[in-house]
């Protein structure tokens, strides 16, 4: 009788704490409580106090909620589940007792119509067992990332060699093309003194046949004659203005254009190459846009008699969609079609830019072709233009110190140069000094295989130096970028990332733009921006234009992962994507850290429970 | 209103003018596309006849004057050159209104076709409530009857006009022809040889085989200084400015036809997406109203003093002329003393506006379009994360299967049962977009069930009608024929619309109708309906039957046990039976915001109550500080939903940083304190009509200088709020009306009344007052949506008048079912006086069911109480609470303003009093 009282009154007070839990404590997390003990407690944000009644008495008494942590009274209140054996949590005080359980304990609802079942072991398991795995991921990912890391130092430090190595190339060519441009000028030279030489005898010879018949018949004219001389002279002062002088002289132009004179060409091709954008563009926008802007044209007059009914319904409806009036359908679920866009002008230069071809082979290769093909193949290259200047300004330097090594041979250049990579130049340099050697200046007339011998190995000196300068120009242009504070991103570089999402493949190449492709057409989601959040996401912007709607651009968020993986290709707001990159990359210790001491966390408050 | 050029890669100026070009032409509301009064051949006739310049001026035969057996009068209008003479009728409806009809007579072989009437928006039991009219009393041509005791019927015979003046004083209230421009033009069996029909708008002809068939009359609103009414136009003045004469430069008349206007005008009096041929005319002396039940094309003129040259200014007149392509008369004067009488009379023959459930009161968020499952997962998760309450998620278009409403893309919502399941578990609800254009696809089965009953409308050759809409090629059902509706309101049952759940409800929109590749965006008006009518005939109702059909179907569904929550976007007379309407597809800019008011006032006068503007702006991206601005507006919209086109930036809540997120949070969260005023509105609107949201002068109507404030609102009797319309505006100046005080929400300070004050403009609210003399009940608990505020306690925020008293009403039902009907509520009266507050019951006793709540007021805030008391009494029961002071709302920071009754505790259900010690 007295045990089963006992067992009662338990159940009472068991069932009494179930539903009512003591007002002192509710809703306050541990660190708290001592703030809430005595007997006038202070409104945190000072505007009052409240005795020790008016806690959790269900009427908000501090505006701030001080007074409430542990009933839905003040609307800016938190309530602090204990949720033992999973992690504790703070809830806004808008979730007390409104009928749906938020706490894995239940102690939120613990005056409302709704029994809450305790989940907070069940939870708490599976959110250990996953923070486990990614605690896994991440082990697993640290060391990958710190191969990745190491790679990516030597490759750097290669790079890097690479590009001083190249330079140093770079100067030793420059260095022989002077000079073999030195020879062939001389050459030139030496060949135009005897043509006109010959020109002069066999003028002389006409002349003096002239004369002849000239006693006969009346006075010469000469004045021709000396008039080309002058001209001549001229040119070699100041090749600048050879371009200029295209009128009608018999000399031969090409042969007398220059390193110099090529380059002013090349400055007028770079202008042309802006407004052959300009006309490419223009060209291309009509087409583009023809469609709606000529429906458009014909409704906006009084007369759009050329449309048929259904033309006009499309028409109408782009309005609200923008898509395209020729467009089959409208069902397009994703709304990711948009055929409209304007085209953007700068794209090929920048796909030249990203692309890095080798621009300087092809228009070397065109040196010797008249000025006017060459022109045209300069054209698209943006960085000829950057790579002469460079060459003008360093002119004087590298012949300087071509002159005071000539004689120290390859030896000089092992240092820049790896053993066994140095084998051609020391060929070049080598058959450079035997064409030399050979060569003499003073030789009369001209041996016409030497000349032509000096003309190729100017051609092939040149063209070597315009590849060096352009392998130079990409690989600087590499090295500029950020690719991490430990570099972990700098096999990224030469990487894309693709995902096939519905009917659409997703290409994502890092340091250079991303696009979304359907078949054979293909869409510019954004140029390479920048890495933001600390290297949490790759911004890609200034993509395809939306008709109707911003430029595209899309954020890949980076995520821990043990090998690089594109996934969950997102359009939230209309051009504006969102994709999720795996990627060991971003596998770094100190978040590894922060999981696992999480981890060990959660497992400590679970005694016993836990290894069950 | 083209936007700032986009940014550009390359500095092309070709390219640059191009592409300003493009979206120039993209972006501009095009003129061009409708048709001007100048163009509307009725329009441009008789717009520009003089007064008193007809041909062939109507008269009424003396002799055809009879009182009818119903107690209505005929009498027949003739004139000699006229074919044969049309019949009128006139009827007296309790307790000020005059229904006066003309038709054709149709007693004859001719005319080959009867005139529309526009069925089913009149209330059924109208002609039961006819009243018996004395016989005429006729004297030199004039035939007097006395409609009430107060109001008599002044019939002019030659020409024939018609004056409703008061009994007494003979003043006139509302005149019709007092200017002869009354025309009528017959039907006719035959095209003359020497007439052309055929109407050319474009591209596109009208065939017109019945030939003119037009009506024009002018009314005169008399002792009124302005007139209001006839939704839908952008605008951002109230009143109804004057479209034509002295100081009007080049204008359009009011043009009221249903239209999908892309990119809108904030100021223009062309027509939009609804309409309502309904004309309120107040001055301090004199409010009346005209209703002209006509669902063709009408165009109204307001005119200015001295359009007709008459020089001396006839005190406080308005004339009017109202034009319509086809149609019969059949016109309602409406005389009250006040406004809101005006308005209860005209709801008297519209119909009371349905009563929404609670969830549909408090915040929608939408847009076009929430894409998939995970995505409205996200937005869901999204307004918990902020502690923001949001009671409807939407789904637009592109949820469908390929635009095939009823049906869903599963590949992005593969399970749209878990979807709604796991929304309403937090209370929440979703709505989906149901349109009337139904896609001509052979595999779908609700095109093939329609072309098979032979149910779409017809097009002037008698084929279904095709048009061009979201589904590409379209037809649409005849909904003005019952039967079709019918089988309309059956697609919504369960087991028809798969994937539908008891928690989803539905948005009809381009419902005007809108057809792209038709005139004007819309129908052919000489496409054929039911019963052998031209659409020109209904055109304006056709969104009306559209709704009424959908609105059908949720009842059904529900088995007559939900109230069905249906979003219209176009309306006529009657859509406030059922459900809401919205103002359509807005720009995201200031102007638009500004617009919004007068727009939303304009449908409440006009029996409109539940409505709203797309918060933040349909088009466009709203500048951040726009979009808060629009939810501080947006939350007193009696329909108030947040919603973006798809090609916009998103725009929920908390994405415009911690500060604005906060900011908005507190409008929503204000608007959800209010919801239990907001409620008791809508009963109060439930039964007589009386807007929720008010122009200042329907609660002020001796307040001259509120007659024309389109920036100021009142809720409710209580509440005025001033919207801030401007960006980066400092101050503002708010004129608060009446002798009383008003009480500041936010933090209880008082204003003067009769006064235009200069505040400053705080960033966190826009200026908003409580009258003094009223109270207003709250629920100052904040919950993820309304549902789980059902059982939270109230607070009540008493603003104490002059003498120090105020009163309030609470009303209370289960807030979802018609349950209410057999009496299931709670309605209170709050009256405070003589330091004691009284809580009665003003429900009928004697109904079958009743609602139980054991909702309790846990606080009491007395604004304006000048007593010192610590102690209040509560009887029954001789109960002691304290009195301590306490802040007007419960922010961090909000410092204690006025005296609080702290837990009082009372039941909302009880009849109590509190005695303030």
């Amino acid at each position: 009788m007295r045990l089963l009282l006992v067992g009662a009154l338990l159940l009472c007070a068991a069932a009494a704490v179930e539903s009512k839990p003591p007002l002192d404590t509710l809703g306050i997390p541990p660190q708290d409580e001592a703030y809430y003990r005595g007997g006038v407690i202070k409104c945190r944000d000072g505007s009052g106090r409240f005795s020790q009644d008016q806690l959790n008495d269900d009427f908000c008494d501090c505006p701030d909620g001080t007074d409430e942590p542990g009933t839905s009274a003040c609307p800016e209140a938190k309530f602090y589940c204990k949720n033992a054996g999973h992690t504790p949590v703070t809830i806004f005080s808008s979730r007390v007792n409104d009928g749906i359980c938020d706490c894995c304990d239940g102690s939120d609802e613990y005056d409302s119509n709704v029994t809450c079942k305790n989940t907070c072991w069940e939870a708490g398991k599976a959110a250990r067992e996953k923070l486990k795995k990614k605690v896994a991921t991440y082990k697993n990912g640290v060391v990958i990332r710190k191969q990745e890391v190491e790679r990516a130092k030597e490759a750097f430090a290669k790079d890097e060699s690479e590009l001083a190595k190249l330079k140093g190339e770079e100067k030793i060519l420059q260095g022989l093309v002077d000079k073999l441009k030195e020879q062939k000028k001389l050459i030139e030279k030496a060949e135009e003194e005897e043509r006109l030489k010959k020109e002069k005898e066999e003028k002389r010879i006409k002349e003096e046949a002239e004369k002849q018949a000239a006693v006969e018949k009346g006075a010469p004219d000469a004045s021709w004659d000396v008039d080309s001389k002058e001209t001549q002279d001229h040119v070699q002062e100041d090749e600048n203005k050879v371009a200029e002088q295209h009128d009608g002289h018999a000399t031969d132009h090409d042969n007398h254009v220059t390193e110099s004179g090529a380059s002013v060409e090349q400055h007028g091709s770079v202008s042309k190459d802006g407004i052959s954008a300009e006309a490419g563009t223009v060209d291309e926008l009509p087409q583009k846009e023809s469609a709606a802007s000529t429906l458009e044209k014909d409704l906006s007059s009084d007369n759009p008699e050329g449309l048929s009914r259904e033309e006009l319904g499309r028409m109408v409806a782009s309005r609200w969609t923008g898509e395209s009036v020729n467009e089959v359908s409208k069902d397009d679920k994703k709304g990711h079609k948009d055929e409209q866009e304007i085209p953007e002008p700068a794209e090929e230069a920048l796909e030249d830019e990203i692309e890095i071809p080798e621009p300087a082979e092809e228009s070397y290769g065109g040196y010797h072709s008249e000025v006017e093909d060459d022109r045209h193949k300069y054209e698209d290259e943006e960085f000829d233009h950057e790579s002469e200047d460079e060459y003008v300004d360093d002119h004087d330097d590298h012949v300087e110190s071509y002159r005071s090594d000539d004689n120290q041979k390859a030896d000089h250049h092992s240092d820049l140069t790896e053993p066994g990579h140095a084998s051609w130049l020391d060929k070049i340099q080598q058959t450079v000094q035997n064409v030399f050697q050979k060569f003499n200046f003073f030789k009369t007339p001209v041996d016409l295989s030497e000349a032509s011998r000096v003309r190729k190995e100017y051609d092939d000196a040149s063209s070597k130096l315009s590849k060096i300068q352009s392998k130079i120009s990409s690989l600087a242009e590499k090295l500029k970028h950020d690719f991490g504070k430990d570099k972990e991103f700098y096999s990224f570089y030469d990487q894309c990332f693709e995902t096939k999402e519905g009917k659409y493949t997703y290409k994502v190449c890092a340091y250079k733009k991303a696009t979304q492709a359907e078949g054979h057409s293909s869409t510019n989601l954004g140029r390479w921006d920048k890495f933001e959040e600390s290297y949490r996401v790759m911004h890609f912007s200034n993509g395809d234009k939306c008709w109707n709607g911003p430029d595209r651009s899309l954020k890949v968020r980076l995520r821990c992962g043990l090998s690089n993986e594109l996934n969950d290709v997102d359009e939230p707001s209309r051009c504006e994507y969102v994709a999720v990159l795996s990627t060991p990359a971003v596998c770094v210790e100190d978040k590894l850290k922060e999981l696992q001491n999480k981890l060990d966390a959660m497992s400590s408050k679970q005694p016993g429970h836990d290894e069950l | 209103m083209d936007p700032p050029p986009r940014r550009l890669a390359a500095p092309l100026l070709l390219l640059l003018l191009l592409l300003a070009a493009a979206f120039a032409a993209a972006r501009a509301w095009k003129k061009d596309e409708f048709r001007n009064c100048n163009q509307t051949p009725f329009c441009k006739r008789a717009r520009t006849r003089a007064p008193h310049s007809l041909e062939a001026p109507l008269s009424l035969a003396a002799g055809s004057l009879t009182v009818a057996p119903d107690g209505s009068i005929s009498a027949e209008l003739s004139h000699p050159s006229r074919p044969r003479p049309l019949v009128l009728r006139l009827s007296a409806l309790p307790p000020h209104a005059l229904r006066l009809q003309i038709d054709e007579d149709y007693s004859t072989a001719t005319p080959p076709h009867r005139r529309f009437h526009v069925p089913d928006v009149l209330v059924p039991d109208l002609e039961a409530r006819t009243l018996h009219l004395p016989e005429p009393k006729t004297a030199a041509g004039v035939s007097t009857v006395a409609l009430s005791s107060d109001l008599d019927v002044v019939v002019k015979h030659d020409p024939f006009e018609l004056t409703v003046r008061r009994a007494g004083s003979g003043d006139p209230v509302l005149s019709f022809n007092s200017h002869g421009l009354f025309d009528f033009e017959p039907m006719r069996e035959s095209k003359p040889e020497d007439e052309t029909w055929e109407e050319h708008f474009r591209s596109h002809t009208d065939k017109r085989p019945r030939g003119p068939q037009s009506i024009t009359f002018d009314v005169s609103f008399y002792g009124a200084d302005f007139v209001y009414g006839l939704p839908e136009h952008g605008s951002t003045s109230l009143a109804l400015l004057p479209t034509r004469g002295p100081g009007v430069e080049e204008s359009e008349p009011y043009r009221l036809f249903n239209l999908d206007v892309f990119e809108y005008l904030h100021e223009s009096p062309f027509g939009l997406y609804g309409s309502i041929p309904f004309m309120i005319g107040h001055g301090d002396r004199a409010s009346s109203g005209f209703f002209w039940l006509n669902a063709a094309e009408m165009q109204i003129d307001v005119l200015a003093p001295g359009w007709d040259g008459a020089t001396a200014q006839e005190n406080g007149q308005i004339d009017t002329l109202w034009m319509a392509e086809a149609g019969v008369v059949d016109a309602f004067f409406f005389v009250g003393s006040e406004p809101k009488d005006v308005i209860k009379q005209y709801i008297s023959v519209t119909g009371t506006p349905s009563m929404p459930q609670q969830f549909a009161t408090a915040y929608h968020q939408c847009r076009w379009n929430y894409r998939d499952e995970a995505d409205v997962d996200g937005v869901d998760a999204g307004f918990d994360e902020h502690d923001i309450p949001y009671d409807v998620l939407w789904l637009d278009i592109e949820h469908t299967d390929g635009k095939r409403y009823f049906t869903w893309d599963r590949s992005a919502f593969p399970n749209p049962e878990e979807m709604q399941r796991k929304i309403a578990d937090k209370g929440r609800k979703m709505v989906t977009i149901v349109d009337p254009h139904i896609k001509r696809d052979s595999s779908f089965h609700l095109h093939q069930e329609a072309t098979d009953k032979g149910y779409y409308v017809k097009d002037a050759n008698g084929n279904d009608f095709d048009g061009w809409c979201w589904p590409g090629s379209s037809s649409y059902p005849d909904m003005l024929n019952p039967e079709i509706r019918e089988w309309w309101a059956d697609k919504f049952s369960y087991e028809n619309y798969k994937g539908s759940t008891p928690t989803l409800y539905i948005w009809n929109d381009m419902n005007e109708p809108s057809v792209f590749n038709g005139p004007e965006v819309t129908m052919p008006r000489d496409a054929m309906h039911y019963g052998d009518a031209e659409h020109r005939e209904l055109h304006n109702a056709y969104g009306y039957y559209f709704h009424m059909a959908t609105a059908d179907g949720l009842l059904k569904r529900g088995e007559g046990k939900d109230r069905p929550f249906v979003l219209s976007r176009a309306f006529f007379a009657g859509s406030q039976r059922y459900g809401a309407v919205w103002t359509g597809d807005n720009s995201a800019d200031w102007d638009h915001l500004k617009s919004s008011i007068p727009m939303v006032l304009t449908l409440g006068l006009t029996g409109l109550p539940f409505s709203g503007a797309d918060v933040g702006g349909f088009f466009g991206n709203p500048e951040p500080d726009l979009l808060v601005r629009w939810y501080q507006v947006g939350a007193f919209y009696p329909f108030f939903r947040g919603h973006a086109h798809h090609d916009t930036k998103r725009r929920e809540p908390w994405l415009f940083g911690e500060r604005r997120t906060a900011i908005i949070r507190e409008a929503i969260h204000m608007r959800y304190s209010l919801l239990p005023y907001f409620y008791t509105l809508f009963r109060e609107a439930s039964v007589n009509g009386i807007p929720v949201m008010r122009p200042l002068w329907l609660e002020f109507p001796d307040d001259k200088e509120t007659y024309n404030n389109g920036e100021a609102f009142m809720v409710g009797p209580s509440l005025l709020a001033q919207g801030i319309y401007e960006e980066g505006q400092k101050s503002v100046s708010v004129y608060l009306p009446g002798k009383e005080s008003w009480y500041d929400l936010r933090n209880g300070s008082p204003y003067k009344g009769s006064v235009t004050h200069k505040l400053q403009v705080l960033e966190d609210s826009i200026p908003s007052f409580q009258r003094a003399g009223t109270i207003v009940p709250r629920k100052d608990r904040f919950r993820r949506s309304s549902t789980q505020m059902v059982n939270d306690p109230y607070t009540l925020v008493i603003a104490l008048n002059s003498s120090g008293a105020a009163e309030g009403e609470l009303y209370v039902d289960d807030g979802k079912s018609y349950d209410y009907q057999q009496g299931a509520f709670i309605h209170r009266r709050f009256v405070f006086a003589d330091n004691k507050l009284t809580s009665f019951n003003i429900a009928p006793d004697n109904l079958g069911k009743k609602f139980a709540s054991d909702c309790v007021i846990e606080r009491i805030i007395v604004l304006g109480l000048r007593s010192g008391a610590k102690k209040a009494i509560i009887e029954p029961g001789n109960q002691e609470v304290e009195i301590e002071s306490g802040p007007i709302s419960l922010r961090s920071g909000s410092s204690p303003v006025a005296p609080t009754i702290r837990r009082p505790n009372v039941r909302i259900a009880d009849s109590w009093t509190i005695r303030i010690a």
